[in-house]
């Protein structure tokens, strides 16, 4: 039975070699926040990330992320404090809120290698990730709302290092 | 909405014959109509028998959870009932909840007698029983604690869940007076009637853009739709549908592949009687990856029956032929003679307009879970419709609807997508063929081809004008297939004016504008033949997001052929007389706030640039928002249109939450430039030929312009926000096209091909 490391747990799972990612974590682990949207990595509703890539878990095949650290939206952090799920619920994005993971789980893999984006990056990062409820510019907005509270926690973390 | 809407079921409409209860039960405050009766209301006091009755409750810890009777589908009515609800009650904020109603038809529609979520009527037609409820509760609430203080109620201040008696300094929270057990108070109908409720400058929750209730749950990946339930023992089923959209049979199934597929159980062909499937075949098996795999595996052959040579141009075909046959349809408006008008107009204008098929594609795909428990059948399933969809359930199982219970989970994504109910055939006819649980999930494939779109559309619209340029007539002929007339549900149909039948006014709604145009028919017209091979259903805003294509773009043909502004022709046609009285003059303000704050006419723009207005009074005339557009174009020479700035300004009444309302109306917008520029479905011998979103492209981020939302709240009745801001901008688009480069392009999508080939002509 192939082993998973997802959001941090071990956890081993029974499920053919090819089946999609998507799939495991949805029915074997329980863990629904992930959603299916299209089955061919055209809309962004079920990104993970692998290994702190964001990867579309309808594209990935269980082989393929045995071995490496899965996080989903469930595991993003502990108790859903992170700056994009804070910065969603003050801008108010969600609508029918469907393909939010998607767009969170993207959003976070682009901030956590750079929390200084400009417009343009954040549109090509997140091109991919479909929203039918066109909540487009409250997205953009959280973005670059997290991007800013992280680097003013990290600004204030690092003056607390050094002194 | 239509006035024979309110028939849909007369015996729950009527007010007078229910009770409104308060009272204690063991689980805390239920506030709630009963079913009927006085005498039943009176002993449903009883704890339980109270409870399934209920609106909203609040327990002893004082938490206020309202239940909601309609489909959260990202427009936050459950939390805007909340709202309504607080605003009365004087509860805290932070103490409301909420939570989704089954199917009892004690938590239908107070207006519409049914559950249903559509027409962006909700906030409308619960406005007021949310208050009243609201209201109730806090006299029950204030009555026990002036019996437990010993003061009079009239002295006491209800606010933040609190009542308080200023002159004492006493104060009791709710969760207090509920403990106390004294809250028990009955309204009658005529009760409820007689309170006095709020003033608008009383409001201290609506108006105000509180948090809505339903996010928290979005951003940690905890709301459950329907696709993530899991029932114990539960097993997945995957669908193999036809080439064919409608009418296909299946000849043979050969599963001899799909049994060497681990997991595989059952290939189990529908036998739909409600005849709202054809051709169905599902795949069950023990996991939905492996459903998937087994659905692949099965060989179907099918007979493609009566549509399986048709196309898009074959449909379009059969519209011209229906609209040039002087008996066709019926009039749906029939103001004076524009025939006889058109022979003493100086000038008169003949256009055609269309529009393709468009496909819903929430993102979640369509589906459903169904469970046989002894005799009763309980379905899982976010659902906008669920008086029909529990009907359609029964009639899959062959059962009377009694015994299905339907769990109303949140949406991702309706659009009127959910109003339909086929996801209940196979997940109900699986689960009764394998004697388990069985949850169908559609691929995106099936989601897109069987898809109840939005239909074809073909208009004719002939206008006349006098020698002073005014417009004296005006024909509309209105060619679609009939999404409600589908239901079967005669309530829903509307009678023509000429009383040659019924009529599916939900093809011809916004064609019955605020214009004062002396001579006006409007003819709707069945394209049976289109009905019959692409069963229609309603996307977000329905007729007016086609009847106002065709009415805002002859307008500006109008002006421009008679030399006028065209945002001014519109101003002089909304002269509010007759029976366009008020709505016209609100339309009119609404317009000229859209062009003052686009700064519409004020500055010269770059060649290649150009502004476009629309204005609509969508939904329906009897429950319109008044919404205008001014739309900021450029056109490159390939034909390629950007958008650079959508100004929209809509008149709500009242804003319960302007949030929320921004957010919708933004959405709404973008659908409407997405359905305008990028969304097209086609018909191939009998089949949608889009299947993902590499072919079905709806706006996404990079093509994203500036959206100016701007919402007038005038203190008239709240109206609907979900779907008016969709219908105007397709016709300020092409309007601004047409301003920027001279093109004018009278079928949607607006493509750079016609934009160039407009340009040429």
């Amino acid at each position: 039975m192939p082993n998973l490391n997802i959001n941090g747990r071990n956890m081993s799972v029974e499920a053919a070699n090819d089946t999609p990612l998507l799939w495991v974590i949805r029915e074997q682990l329980q863990m629904t926040g992930t959603k299916f949207g299209c089955g061919a990595g055209l809309c962004g509703a079920c990104t993970v990330h692998l290994n702190g890539e964001a990867v579309r878990s309808c594209q990935t095949s269980l082989a393929d992320a045995v071995g490496k650290k899965i996080t989903t939206i469930e595991g993003l952090s502990a108790k859903g404090e992170h700056p994009l799920q804070k910065a969603w619920v003050a801008e108010q994005v969600p609508q029918c809120g469907y393909c939010q993971s998607g767009q969170i789980m993207q959003a976070a893999a682009l901030l956590s290698k750079n929390t200084n984006p400009t417009k343009e990056e954040v549109v090509a990062h997140m091109d991919g990730n479909l929203c039918r409820c066109m909540t487009y510019s409250r997205i953009q907005k959280a973005i670059m709302r997290a991007a800013s509270d992280m680097r003013t926690a990290s600004a204030t973390g690092s003056e607390r290092r050094a002194t | 909405m239509n006035k024979h809407v309110k028939n849909l079921a007369p015996e729950t409409t009527d007010l007078s014959r229910r009770s409104f209860l308060v009272g204690t039960a063991a689980t805390g405050l239920v506030l709630g109509y009963a079913a009927s009766g006085i005498d039943e209301a009176l002993a449903a006091t009883a704890p339980a028998n109270f409870e399934p009755s209920v609106w909203y409750s609040i327990a002893p810890d004082g938490l206020v959870t309202v239940t909601c009777g309609k489909a959260d589908m990202g427009q936050h009515v459950a939390s805007t009932m909340a709202q309504i609800v607080a605003e009365e009650l004087g509860a805290n904020w932070k103490d409301m909840r909420v939570q989704l109603a089954s199917n009892d038809p004690k938590f239908n529609d107070p207006v519409l007698g049914a559950q249903i979520t559509g027409g962006s009527w909700s906030t409308m037609m619960n406005f007021d029983a949310m208050s009243r409820a609201g209201a109730a509760g806090r006299i029950a609430l204030t009555e026990a604690a002036a019996a437990s203080m010993g003061v009079p109620a009239s002295e006491l201040v209800v606010r933040a869940s609190t009542i308080s008696h200023p002159k004492s300094k006493k104060s009791m929270s709710f969760a207090e007076v509920v403990k106390s057990g004294k809250a028990t108070k009955t309204f009658t109908a005529d009760d409820l009637k007689a309170i006095k409720l709020k003033s608008a400058d009383q409001y201290t929750m609506i108006g105000v853009s509180v948090p809505q209730l339903d996010i928290p749950l979005k951003v940690n990946g905890t709301a459950k739709y329907g696709i993530d339930v899991m029932l114990p023992g539960m097993v997945y089923g995957a669908l193999v549908t036809p080439p064919v959209r409608y009418g296909a049979t299946v000849k043979s199934v050969d599963d001899s592949a799909a049994k060497k597929v681990p997991g595989f159980i059952k290939a189990v062909t529908l036998d739909d009687k409600t005849t709202t499937t054809t051709g169905w075949v599902v795949a069950v098996a023990n996991t939905y990856a492996q459903a998937k795999k087994a659905a692949e595996a099965l060989k179907v052959s099918y007979d493609g029956g009566p549509n399986a040579k048709l196309s898009s141009e074959s449909l379009f075909a059969e519209a011209k032929r229906l609209q040039g046959l002087s008996d066709s349809g019926e009039f749906f408006v029939k103001d004076g003679d524009p025939n006889a008008a058109f022979g003493t107009a100086a000038k008169v204008l003949e256009a055609e307009y269309t529009t393709n098929i468009n496909i819903h594609a929430p993102m979640e795909p369509m589906n459903a879970t169904a469970e046989f428990k002894g005799d009763i059948l309980h379905i899982y399933s976010g659902n906008q419709f669920a008086t029909r969809s529990g009907a359609i359930a029964a009639g899959a199982a062959g059962i009377d609807p009694k015994f299905v219970v339907m769990h109303q989970m949140w949406l991702g994504g309706g659009f009127g997508r959910r109003l339909d109910a086929d996801m209940m055939v196979p997940a109900v006819q699986a689960a009764k063929a394998v004697g388990k649980p069985v949850k169908v999930i559609y691929t995106r494939e099936n989601d897109m081809t069987m898809d109840f779109s939005r239909p074809l559309t073909y208009q004719k619209v002939k206008a006349g004008v006098d020698g002073d340029g005014k417009l004296v007539a005006l024909s509309h002929d209105v060619v679609s297939a009939w999404p409600t007339q589908r239901w079967g549900i005669p309530d829903f149909l509307s009678p023509s004016v000429d009383k040659k039948g019924p009529l599916d006014a939900f093809t011809v709604n916004g064609s019955d504008f605020f214009y004062t145009v002396p001579n006006h028919y409007v003819r709707a017209i069945k394209n049976e033949m289109a009905h019959n091979a692409t069963p229609s259903g309603q996307l977000r805003s329905v007729a007016p997001g086609w009847t106002f294509w065709a009415v805002e773009s002859m307008v500006d043909e109008i002006a421009h052929a008679t030399g006028k502004d065209p945002a001014l022709l519109r101003v002089e046609l909304l002269d509010g007389k007759g029976k366009n009285d008020g709505g016209a003059q609100r339309l009119r303000n609404t317009l000229l706030a859209a062009m003052g704050l686009a700064g519409y006419g004020t500055k010269k723009l770059p060649k290649g640039e150009g502004m476009g207005v629309a204005c609509v009074s969508s939904q329906e005339r009897a429950t319109a928002s008044w919404t205008a557009c001014v739309a900021h174009v450029a056109v490159a020479p390939s034909g390629e249109v950007t958008v650079k700035k959508l100004t929209v300004a809509t008149d709500v009444g009242t804003q319960v939450n302007p949030d929320g309302i921004r957010a919708q109306v933004e959405g709404a917008a973008l659908w409407g430039m997405s359905l305008a520029l990028f969304e097209k479905a086609t018909l191939k011998d009998g089949g949608i030929e889009q299947t993902n979103f590499d072919t079905y492209t709806p706006l996404r981020m990079s093509q994203l312009p500036e959206v100016a939302v701007n919402v007038i709240a005038n203190g008239e009745k709240a109206t609907g926000v979900g779907e008016p801001a969709v219908t105007v901008v397709a016709p300020a688009i092409g309007n601004a096209v047409f301003n920027a480069v001279g093109a004018r392009v009278r079928g949607l999508p607006i493509t750079a091909e016609a934009v160039k080939a407009a340009m040429k002509a």
